[in-house]
């Protein structure tokens, strides 16, 4: 078994050194077809990281009513504590928010003069856990909260959650419909780039059948190429994609609330990679079994 | 060796290549096939090395149906078999040693196994000489020669000739022709397919005479021809 496996990849090497620039060739195409798929799948990947990034930022205010309990206060912090969709939270009092809001309006103070009472509240900042983050989660949470002692209003922007869940969704739906189209052309262009190959090599096929290979001996070796140029090819486009990051990254790297920087910096992710590798190589086999399929129809 | 009973063959609806082949070959017997253009002659081999099936009829090759066999079971058949075409059908990008390994590899024959069997086979052609070669570098009786080693390779019992001198000139022809009696006289039973009756003629062969896939004549050998040929019409 060990010396039939060492004489298929011998068997395998020598015809890849024997295809010579066609081979590279076929090579080199396999990679552009993936270098599109790599981009698609680093788009996707970025805006998931942006779209996790901004939900993050989702804050649910808890508005106080003025004539809150030490004891009712108290009561709340527990209940917002052992609620399962926060993540942390924080008490900002009637002090703090009047001083916050002064330092927003830096220069202009003086519209806080004769204001008389502090009219701002105090409130509850609540950070929510992932998963729990989508409008119908918040709008839930918000009314299990407004129905708790003490609480005077719960502002958490739910149009912006709903509008960036629907861009979200939206988002996915065609990532799908374009990633499985650009999968598809991709995998047809792959599968008819190996399939020439092997169709180059139909006088070989012939020759092999009619001394009296068998169907699994003939078709062993292109397999094995067909997989071999198939994740050589996904391989190259990852290491051009992979520069070219390097190289245009920083220019988007743009320091706005809009544009957190730490979304999705780094390249694509391993798990894509290696799917990507193992794609090129499935894709490389089938292409390359059904061209050898052809020639063996006996 | 090869026996047909009411063989034929159509291609399509109304294609006839083989119209009722009854046909027997025994064992280490030299004969030819001969016929025109279209007469049927590539389609009997073909079906003899289980490149085609017949319509109906029953082979048997070396006793075994081959109608009956599983697919999976041809090319084990075919390893039984040395098969030569006109059109030589050499890998031109390899060497001519390289082109006999082929052959060994699927064979399954060890390294030194392969090496001593090709070096034996390229001295019986004459062309130890020109291992290394590519094909293209070679004549066309040389490309012949190198084929019919090729199908020497796994020692078969039957080697079947599909024009083999059709590309070349009447003297390499009689090369081809007389390294195939050799071939022959240590044992393997030899089928030839030719055009060429004259060539047929001077074998002095037992000779079946296809025509729109009909066998219409077949000369037996009287003797073995040291001169011009002896054969008596049947």
């Amino acid at each position: 078994m060990i010396e039939k496996l060492k004489h298929l990849l011998a068997h395998v090497l020598i015809n890849l050194v024997r295809a010579g620039w066609g081979g590279l060739a076929s090579i080199a195409s396999i990679a552009v077809s993936f270098v599109i798929i790599g981009i698609f799948l680093l788009l996707i990947q970025h805006f998931n990281a942006l779209v996790a990034e901004w939900k993050e930022q989702f804050q649910v205010s808890v508005f106080l009513d003025d004539r809150i309990t030490p004891l009712q206060l108290e009561m709340l912090r527990r209940r917002i504590e052992n609620e399962a969709a926060v993540k942390a939270f924080t008490l900002t009092t009637k002090e703090e928010a009047l001083a916050n809001f002064r330092r927003e309006l830096k220069g202009q103070e003086s519209l806080l003069e004769g204001l008389g009472d502090n009219p701002l509240p105090a409130s509850f900042q609540l950070k929510i856990r992932g998963g729990y983050q989508s409008p119908e989660a918040l709008k839930g949470l918000s009314a299990f909260l407004s129905r708790l002692e003490g609480v005077e209003d719960i502002q958490y922007g739910k149009e912006w959650v709903e509008r960036i869940s629907q861009a979200a969704r939206l988002i996915r739906l065609l990532g799908v419909i374009i990633g499985s189209v650009l999968t598809l052309g991709s995998a047809m262009i792959v599968s008819n780039i190996i399939r020439l190959a092997v169709y180059a090599r139909a006088q070989e096929i012939e020759i092999m059948r009619l001394v009296g290979a068998t169907k699994a001996y003939i078709r062993a070796p292109f397999l094995v190429e067909g997989m071999l140029q198939g994740s050589l090819g996904a391989g190259l486009a990852l290491g051009i994609l992979f520069a070219a990051y390097r190289f245009v990254a920083p220019t988007f790297n743009l320091a706005s609330p809009l544009f957190p920087t730490t979304a999705g910096q780094g390249f694509l992710e391993s798990s894509m990679m290696v799917g990507l590798v193992g794609g090129g190589a499935v894709i490389g086999a089938l292409g390359s079994s059904i061209a050898v399929s052809r020639f063996l129809k006996m | 060796m090869i026996q047909m009973f009411h063989v034929y063959k159509t291609f399509g609806k109304d294609l006839e290549a083989l119209v009722d082949v009854d046909f027997h070959i025994h064992k280490g017997e030299m004969v030819f096939l001969a016929g025109p253009n279209g007469a049927g002659k590539s389609t009997l081999l073909r079906l003899i090395f289980c490149d085609e099936l017949p319509t109906s009829g029953q082979i048997l090759v070396n006793g075994r149906n081959i109608v009956r066999m599983k697919p999976r079971a041809i090319p084990y058949l075919r390893r039984t078999l040395g098969i030569v075409f006109q059109d030589f059908k050499l890998l031109r990008d390899r060497t001519i040693e390289e082109n006999l390994a082929l052959v060994a590899s699927v064979a399954g024959m060890t390294t030194i196994q392969a090496q001593r069997k090709i070096a034996q086979l390229l001295k019986l052609v004459g062309l130890s000489h020109k291992a290394q070669m590519v094909p293209y570098k070679l004549s066309s009786g040389e490309q012949q020669r190198v084929t019919m080693a090729r199908a020497l390779m796994n020692d078969p019992l039957i080697l079947l000739a599909d024009e083999p001198t059709g590309n070349l000139d009447a003297e390499l022809a009689a090369d081809v022709i007389r390294l195939l009696f050799e071939i022959n006289s240590q044992g393997t039973t030899v089928l030839v397919a030719t055009h060429n009756l004259k060539l047929a003629e001077e074998a002095g062969c037992r000779t079946v005479f296809l025509k729109q896939g009909r066998i219409v004549e077949e000369w037996q050998r009287v003797n073995r021809p040291t001169g011009p040929a002896q054969q008596k019409r049947v």
